[in-house]
């Protein structure tokens, strides 16, 4: 017997969160089938899945904000009005990371796009214009 | 009485003996003379003409050959001078060609050499080039990396939270436009 593939498992999962069955449950299922096909490793990799699928049928972009700095309600809110519009999804989650690395400016990620806008990529193009 | 050659002698020294002459001294010589003659015609003579006459052959024989040698010893000089002429026309001729094929060698040798130092130079120019260029390159990466470290700390010096709010502010502007 195949196991199914990771994809497809994705797949199913974001049609069971866009039909509102409870978290809890579908995450049981779907590790369920990662343990019966010893994926175990796969977990991490299958909810990235998940969140790509979601976002691809327009329903909720999960998003990554990596900035130097905390940012301010309003900036988040702007941040996540452009989103929506971006990725033309319906709702965006924000999971906001603080990183000294990054100098200054904000890295945006969802899981089909990303957008830049950090002075440590500035400096770094600028390296390598040179 | 007296004999008739008594007589004659008698009558001779009176005639050739009032020269002075003893004729039978006279006689006795000219039979010893004629003896004398008659000996050396008969065996000297021969004897000393044939050694004469062969020695006369030797000797037109010794002339003859003298001047076949003198002949020979001229033609032997003209062919010598001949060969002598030839050969050194021939060395001339050869000396000319060997001139002639080193000034060959010479020119294709200097040619040879000339292209060769071109080839060398233009080489040489590439590789300056290349080698100008790489450090050119290499300056300019050390240049970003010190342009690029300085920016760096001065951002972390003087980037606050403020100033990073009006960068990310300015930066959605620029994503949404």
């Amino acid at each position: 017997m195949t196991s199914p593939s990771r994809r497809l498992l994705a797949s199913y999962g974001a049609t069971q969160l866009i039909a509102q069955r409870p978290v809890a449950e579908i995450a049981r299922e779907l590790g369920s089938v990662l343990i019966a096909s010893r994926r175990q490793k796969e977990a991490d990799l299958l909810v990235s899945d998940i969140a790509w699928e979601l976002e691809h049928r327009g329903q909720t972009a999960n998003t990554k904000l990596i900035s130097a700095f905390p940012l301010t309600q309003s900036l988040k809110e702007e941040i996540q009005s452009f989103v929506k519009q971006a990725a033309k999804v319906d709702s965006v989650i924000l999971d906001e990371q603080i990183d000294k690395n990054v100098l200054g400016g904000v890295r945006i990620e969802t899981a089909q796009h990303a957008w830049d806008k950090t002075l440590a990529r500035a400096l770094a193009d600028i390296r390598k214009e040179f | 009485m007296l004999n008739p050659s008594a007589q004659f002698a008698s009558s001779s020294s009176s005639g050739i003996s009032s020269l002075g002459v003893n004729l039978k001294a006279f006689i006795f010589q000219l039979v010893t003379f004629l003896l004398v003659l008659l000996i050396l015609r008969r065996w000297v003579f021969p004897k000393l003409v044939a050694t004469l006459e062969s020695r006369r052959d030797a000797l037109e024989r010794s002339l003859l050959q003298a001047k076949e040698t003198e002949e020979a010893l001229k033609a032997a000089e003209e062919k010598a001078d001949k060969l002598l002429h030839k050969a050194r026309a021939r060395a001339d001729a050869s000396l000319a060609d060997a001139a002639k094929k080193a000034e060959g060698v010479i020119a294709s040798a200097e040619s040879s050499a000339t292209e060769r130092a071109g080839q060398v130079i233009k080489e040489a120019k590439a590789h300056l080039d290349q080698e100008r260029e790489r450090l050119h390159q290499e300056l300019r990466g050390e240049l970003a990396d010190l342009v690029v470290r300085t920016t760096e700390k001065v951002l972390r010096q003087k980037l606050n939270d403020k100033s990073d709010q009006a960068l990310i502010e300015t930066s959605l502007k620029e994503l949404k436009s």
